[in-house]
């Protein structure tokens, strides 16, 4: 198992997707900092504490939110075709013969990747979240948690796309994972509103669709809790809009996630080893 | 007895569509085995059940006495795929170093293993290329050298030399030769008639995903006796003969051709000629190739 994971970590340093989505990655992250900077530098001028209360905090679910697209495509798009495309170009058939489990393929597939975009979302979780603490002195909690929960996104898209690719063939495993995901995105958004207008309705609906692809759920706990301080007045303003989180999910949430990945990988792992090559 | 490869009843369904049906195949240890068949009529469904790629339906088969999909049997087997395909942003050496990683061949063991199996597939200073840049041929025997680096005890090859040269044909048969040497059973799928003559021991006919004749080589050869006599002074006497002890014959010239039942024939054949007063100045045993039992059995060309 030892030997797939480590040839699956390595598999993304000679594949092109990772030399684009770091050069995309640098360009997202080199556009958003200047526009942090500006934003920090005209606020120094005139100061208003009221606007960067909010302003500050937007910027910084912004940059999160954005991030956590770049990652979560990155997850899906690499991936997509982890056992499918292996078993359409026939590569699959020469590791299955060998004297490894069908599951040691699959652990060893899902761990590699695994860490790898957990390792990618981690750093890039570390350069939003230096450029606004360094930029505007935003008072932050819990940097290592917050941390640990971007990385754990991509790992939740990984599972279900990981398992999607030991059923369906690599494209339509694609339109399907990403459907899923967009899924997550409306449904976050939809609870957003929810909250914002009281209708229990729309807010079940947004639980359901975070019970789907708990992806966007974890982001508005990482917004939630990198911004909460108890007391703070403008706390409503700055959760308001689209990239905010009026109501942090429970660390229930959390926990579903990481048992939402556990039975992905356990269905891929069952599912490969029915699976006729 | 030991057998290397024992199926029972080994049944394999696509659906409603039949891949096998009722395989019961006994390979000795220590031979090569040829599997021939048309186009379709389940060769590869048959290797790829016994490597673990697919699930029998029904039956039962063990390898090297154990059932399917044994961890420690496996790591004794060799298997090149019919549609063998690489992970080909790999240079050869990289690949061969995966692969050896998969069998648990660590250690200084490894690079040995590594550079005999490119010595004996003639890679040997190509090592460093990426897969991606070989010939098809060359991929091929990238892949032949991958099913070597257990030093394998059962090596399964389906159609290990379809993109190779007539040279590289010439090593394969050397590299099968070489193997049973060492005590390997090969099972060899192929549509080469004449290369199976030359290396397999026994050899197994499949059609419609049922085997329809299983036999040494020698037996399926022998079966008819292909003979060809040149004849001086032929009169219509030793015509006639030669057409009683002969099967079949015919005559184009000085050289009868006579097909006979068994080896008894032959002396009585060369008796007819000379005590019917003709002169006998060759007489020589054609074997009756593979390629006529073949179409016999499957009733169609191959290929
Ligand atoms: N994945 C599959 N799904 C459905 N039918 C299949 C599948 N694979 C093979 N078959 C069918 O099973 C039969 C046997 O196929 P198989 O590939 O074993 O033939 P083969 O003897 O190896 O032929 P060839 O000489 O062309 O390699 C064929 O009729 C084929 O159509
Ligand atoms: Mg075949």
């Amino acid at each position: 198992m030892l030997t797939i994971l480590k040839f699956t970590f390595k598999e993304h340093f000679s594949k092109k997707v990772l030399l684009f989505s770091l050069i995309l990655a640098a360009i997202f992250l080199g556009l958003y900092g200047l526009g942090v900077h500006f934003a920090a530098k005209d606020l120094a001028r005139n100061p208003n504490p009221m606007i960067a209360d909010v302003l500050f905090p937007q910027l910084l679910s912004l940059g999160l939110y954005f991030g956590g697209f770049i990652v979560s495509f990155l997850a899906i798009f690499s991936t997509v075709g982890a056992v499918s495309s292996e078993i359409e170009n026939g590569i699959i058939q020469t590791i299955i013969a060998k004297p490894v489990r069908r599951s040691e393929i699959i652990t060893g597939k899902f761990l590699g990747n695994g860490l790898f975009l957990a390792l990618y979302a981690f750093l890039f979780f570390l350069t939003v979240y230096f450029t606004i603490r360094l930029q505007t002195g935003l008072e932050l909690n819990g940097l290592w948690k917050a941390a640990a929960l971007f990385a754990l996104q991509p790992v939740t898209l990984l599972a279900v796309t990981l398992f999607g690719s030991t059923i369906i063939s690599t494209i339509a495993n694609g339109v399907v994972v990403f459907t899923i995901y967009m899924v997550g995105v409306i449904g976050g958004m939809v609870e957003q509103i929810a909250w914002l207008i009281n209708n229990v309705t729309l807010q079940k609906a947004g639980i359901i669709a975070s019970l789907i692809m708990p992806a966007d759920a974890l982001y508005r706990k990482i917004v939630n809790s990198l911004l909460h301080t108890t007391g703070n007045p403008v706390t409503a303003l700055q959760q308001m809009g689209p990239f905010g989180s009026m109501v942090e999910p429970s660390i229930w949430m959390v926990i579903y996630s990481i048992f939402y990945v556990l039975l992905f990988v356990g269905l891929a792992v069952y599912s490969f080893n029915k699976r006729d090559i | 007895m030991d057998f290397a490869i024992e199926t029972i009843n080994l049944t394999k369904k696509y659906g409603s569509k039949a891949g096998c049906t009722d395989v019961c195949l006994r390979v000795p240890r220590g031979q090569i085995f040829g599997f021939l068949g048309p186009n379709g009529a389940g060769k590869s469904t048959l290797v790829k059940m016994l490597v673990g790629l697919l699930y029998p339906t029904s039956g039962q088969a063990k390898l090297l006495g154990y059932p399917l999909n044994n961890i420690k049997i496996k790591k004794k087997l060799g298997f090149l795929p019919e549609n063998f395909r690489y992970h080909d942003w790999l240079t050869c050496h990289q690949l061969l170093e995966f692969h050896s990683k998969l069998y648990g061949i660590n250690g200084p063991e490894r690079n040995k293993r590594i550079s005999a199996v490119l010595e004996t597939v003639g890679l040997a200073g190509k090592e460093h290329q990426k897969i991606r840049t070989f010939s098809k041929g060359m991929q091929q025997r990238a892949g032949l050298a991958c099913a070597l680096l257990p030093d394998p005890e059962l090596i399964f090859l389906d159609e290990p030399t379809s993109a190779l040269d007539p040279l590289g044909r010439l090593e394969v048969r050397r590299i099968l030769l070489q193997l049973k040497a060492r005590g390997t059973t090969v099972f060899l799928n192929s549509h080469l008639l004449s290369e199976v003559e030359m290396v397999c021991d026994t050899v197994a006919f499949i059609k419609d995903g049922r085997i329809i004749r299983q036999d040494s080589l020698e037996h399926i050869q022998s079966s008819e006796i292909k003979m060809e006599l040149t004849i001086g002074k032929i009169n219509d006497t030793v015509k006639q003969a030669l057409s009683n002890i002969a099967l079949s014959s015919y005559i184009e010239g000085d050289i009868v051709t006579a097909f006979v039942n068994s080896e008894d024939d032959i002396p009585r054949l060369a008796e007819a000629v000379i005590n019917n007063g003709a002169q006998l100045y060759e007489m020589t045993r054609k074997r009756s190739s593979l390629e006529e039992t073949f179409i016999e059995l499957t009733g169609g060309v191959d290929n």
